[in-house]
């Protein structure tokens, strides 16, 4: 019918087939045991839910107005206890070795529940991909072992990522914004170490993790090549908290400032040094790599807020739909006005929308040059899953700290993704940023709609979960930022005379 | 832009714009905390001192006897500083029109006359609820001397602070329902804790049960779902008011931030992405201002269909404002979401204001209905 070079040609025209399809290009590759493990999580969410998340939800955003001060101390036990913090951590690093990608189901269960909750749990992830993504594995082994041992003895430890300061939000988000922004946390190179001055804020989580994933520059007039992640951990001196923010929703997750004063970090706990790397690069100079880094984390993460959306919107949607069943208007049941079933479907075409969504985006990751992609080729997902632990520590865990082990990871993750998948990557997990999390927002609003009186009582569950909705806009880059990346990823590449953050 | 047109509005403009600047704006964040936090007694004395508890009040009650347009420019003021003391004096000027409506101008006169301070003189009602749409839950039974009420009735705004409160009842074996007022101080009324909502916090409601409550009818037996859609008709272009003064308060917020934050090394208003959603604010809030001094001309003027120019404007503006408020919270990033600023307080207090006087999708639809009779 067609030739394999004008059929080659044609797909490469936009929209281009690879980043249009990228399901029914993951899906064939994907291990089938992905399934299975993914249906095994999901019903161990729902249980989570009915005995945790549920009898919580309503009680805890109460009583953190009821007494400012309240920390989710008693939130992040049980979910320790429950084995969420190590689930998804591989077991190349001691956890569980859960299937990375079924996580975004996860957070969708949770998230319909509540979605402050699932964030107590997840923000963990978000500290663990940003440390993953330095691909230092000595250190995130270090690390994610702490983990592990957190849970054995009952004695959480979690990890955040710090990069957000007082007077940059979406400037420390993109390289090509950080130079012009005014970018205050400094981590001046001393001998053995570095010594960090500056303030983070809206960390989540920050009061009660363990290890900090913190972002800071050697250089503060080029912050964009001297990027440096550096491993914090609570009680270092010369790192104190400050206050936690007084929030609209998601209350039950904190968002903590991060106060560096004279704080001296070893060379050990130097995660990624963007001056310093004991590699060249091919493909991209040194602001591409911190870029790359950058991306590689807000890949899995805009696409899991995606998923955090699309719970929301579920959540709305599924008190809404109750309240209609129970509710009499004029005298009959709201649920048989035609209006009101129209709404309803509505609401329910945004949850299987916004789960399409950051499936795809998923998908994305799971193709070559994704971040899931090394993970799912199936004899090494198989291997990873039926190995014991034991075995793995003797025999992977001592070559972390050799060249070698180094020289395999950046030749996989680093120099293996190239441009275009990374352009692929971001782009669609922008897009299930915004898009789900819109939608997130937009049934909150028609719950309330629906529900007038009843939905502005706290104890009906539905003004919280708009309270909470809202957050999921903002975070991971305000959804104006992710159009912005969107347009940068897959739309200016076509358009050579574009230019994005020049005008 | 009322003001503009009736010149004689002015005074009521400033006096309520001086009133939110100094009672309102600085301690929004401390008076947004209730029920965790004291109720701002304080700001409703002096409110209840400079008449803005009875603007639309006929002046042989004590009130200021002005129309819905005097109404309309305080809310508005109010609103854009804090839209709580603008749900207060909403209510009790709802009740206040109810009374009036039904014939009952010499019990509003009564309970003028006792009232002492602020909280004797508020006539608490349940403003969010239509009776016709979601039913009576209070029965009433006639004696000799009164009506004696009895049952369960949730969300009365004003219900733990006022001193009267106005309710719907169903008269034993009759159909239909009917207002009726009574005194809160009865000893057979028991009141709930303030209910947490989701916005106006600071204009508390409580779920009452009433046993063996002695109250007064109002207007004809059985005639009441008239009265409230009457009432509801006028105080449409109120309710619209509200919902403009919060898109105004939180368009300024946001212009004003946008000019002392910076991203990519200039004032985040310079960058047109930004400066885009500003100008599509700016758009929402002319028409909603347009839109409120319309309303509230056609209210008093009894122009043609003005119920419905009055019930469109507040059903349209209430649904831009949960848009714009959600924009106001965007464009200060995460501070917007922060309580230290007074955006997120806006976007929950225009999703109250969208719940006033029933639910909307039923108001839309008898907007059809009432066109078609």
């Amino acid at each position: 019918m067609i030739k394999p070079r004008e059929e080659k040609s044609l797909l490469e025209r936009e929209p281009r087939f690879e980043d249009s399809f990228c399901s029914i290009q993951a899906i064939p590759q994907i291990p089938k045991l992905h399934l299975k493990e993914t249906r095994t999580l999901v019903s161990y969410a729902r249980r989570f839910n009915d005995e945790v998340v549920r009898p919580l939800a309503l009680k805890t955003d109460l009583k953190t107005f009821e007494d400012p001060d309240y920390l989710p101390w008693d939130i992040v036990e049980k979910a320790n206890q429950w084995g969420f913090y190590t689930m998804f951590i591989p077991k190349l690093f001691g956890g569980q070795g859960w299937s990375l990608p079924s996580h975004a189901y996860v957070i969708e269960e949770l998230s319909s529940a509540c979605v402050g909750i699932a964030n107590v749990i997840f923000v963990h992830y978000l500290g663990f991909v940003t440390m993953l993504a330095s691909w230092n594995l000595p250190l995130v082994n270090k690390i994610c072992r702490d983990v592990v041992a957190g849970q054995r003895k009952g004695n959480p430890c979690l990890l955040t990522l710090a990069i957000t300061e007082p007077s940059a939000g979406t400037d420390v988000e993109e390289v090509e914004l950080v130079d012009r922004g005014k970018v205050t946390c400094y981590a001046e190179k001393v001998k053995g170490g570095y010594i960090v001055n500056g303030t983070k804020i809206f960390i989540s989580m920050g009061h009660v993790s363990q290890w900090h994933a913190l972002i800071a520059y050697t250089d503060l007039k080029k912050p964009s090549e001297n990027t440096v992640m550096l491993a914090v951990k609570t009680g270092m001196k010369g790192f104190s908290f400050g206050k936690h923010e007084n929030k609209m929703g998601q209350r039950a997750c904190c968002a903590s400032e991060l106060v560096f004063q004279d704080c001296f970090v070893p060379d050990e706990n130097v995660l990624v040094d963007s001056r310093r790397l004991d590699f060249t690069s091919q493909i991209r100079t040194t602001g591409e790599l911190v870029n790359q880094l950058i991306h590689y984390v807000v890949e899995v993460t805009r696409a899991s807020v995606g998923a955090f959306g699309t719970g929301v919107a579920r959540g709305a949607y599924e008190r809404a739909l109750k309240f209609a069943s129970e509710t009499e208007v004029e005298g009959k049941l709201l649920i048989n006005h035609e209006w009101a079933q129209i709404m309803l479907a509505e609401m329910y075409k945004n949850v299987i929308a916004g789960r399409l969504t950051y499936n795809e985006a998923n998908y994305s990751n799971s193709l070559k040059g994704g971040i899931f992609h090394f993970l799912q080729i199936k004899p090494l997902y198989y291997y990873m899953k039926f190995i014991p632990q034991p075995l793995i520590d003797m025999f992977f865990v001592p070559f972390y700290k050799l060249k070698i082990a180094s020289w395999l990871i950046r030749r996989i993750y680093v120099e293996g993704q190239s441009m275009e998948a990374q352009k692929r990557c971001s782009g669609w997990s922008s897009i299930a940023k915004f898009f789900c999390t819109d939608l997130g927002v937009k049934n909150s609003q028609m719950a309330l709609e629906m529900m007038g009186q009843a939905g502005l009582r706290h104890e009906n569950g539905a003004e919280k979960i708009l309270r909470d909705s809202k957050l999921l806009q903002i975070y991971e880059g305000t959804n104006q930022l992710n159009r912005l990346n969107l347009f940068n990823c897959l739309i200016a590449r076509g358009v050579p005379q574009a230019r994005v953050f020049e005008e | 832009m009322l003001t503009t047109t009736k010149q004689e509005l002015k005074s009521f403009e400033e006096l309520a714009r001086s009133f939110a600047a100094k009672e309102l704006a600085a301690d929004r964040e401390e008076h947004d905390r209730y029920p965790f936090g004291p109720f701002f007694d304080d700001v409703l004395a002096r409110a209840y001192e400079v008449g803005l508890l009875g603007a639309t009040l006929p002046e042989d009650c004590g009130g200021i006897g002005q129309g819905i347009s005097a109404l309309c420019v305080i809310l508005e003021q109010i609103s854009a500083a804090d839209a709580s003391l603008a749900g207060i004096i909403f209510t009790n000027a709802l009740a206040q029109e109810i009374l009036l409506t039904a014939g009952g101008k010499n019990l509003l006169a009564a309970v003028m006359e006792k009232a002492t301070d602020a909280p004797s003189a508020l006539i608490a009602f349940p403003s969010f609820a239509n009776p016709s749409e979601t039913g009576v839950s209070l029965e009433a039974v006639k004696t000799n001397q009164a009506y004696l009420l009895g049952g369960a009735i949730e969300y009365v705004v004003l219900g733990g602070i006022g001193g009267h409160a106005l309710v719907p009842a169903r008269i034993k074996g009759q159909s239909g329902y009917s207002y009726f007022l009574m005194e809160l101080s009865h000893r057979g009324v028991a009141k709930s804790r303030p209910i947490f909502s989701l916005g106006w916090h600071a204009c508390p409601a409580v779920d009452l049960t009433l046993a063996g409550v002695e109250a007064k009818l109002v207007g004809a037996e059985g005639e009441s779902a008239q009265y409230f859609s009457r009432a509801a008709d006028r105080m449409h272009a109120a309710a619209a008011a509200i919902a403009c003064g919060i898109m105004r308060g939180s368009f300024q917020e946001a212009l004003e931030y946008s000019r002392q934050r910076f991203q990519g090394g200039r004032e985040i208003i310079n960058w047109s992405g930004l400066r885009m959603i500003l100008g599509q604010m700016a758009v929402q809030v002319k028409i909603a201002e347009m839109l409120v001094s319309e309303a509230a001309l056609a209210v008093e003027n009894q122009t043609p269909q003005w119920n419905l120019c009055s019930r469109a404007a507040a059903l349209h503006l209430s649904e831009l404002a949960c848009k714009l408020t959600t924009d106001g919270i965007q464009c200060l990033g995460g501070n917007g979401y922060m309580k230290d600023y007074g955006q997120e307080k806006r976007f929950r207090d225009a999703k109250q204001t969208q719940a006033l006087l029933g639910l909307a999708p039923m108001r839309k639809l008898s907007m059809i209905k009432d066109m078609l009779s």
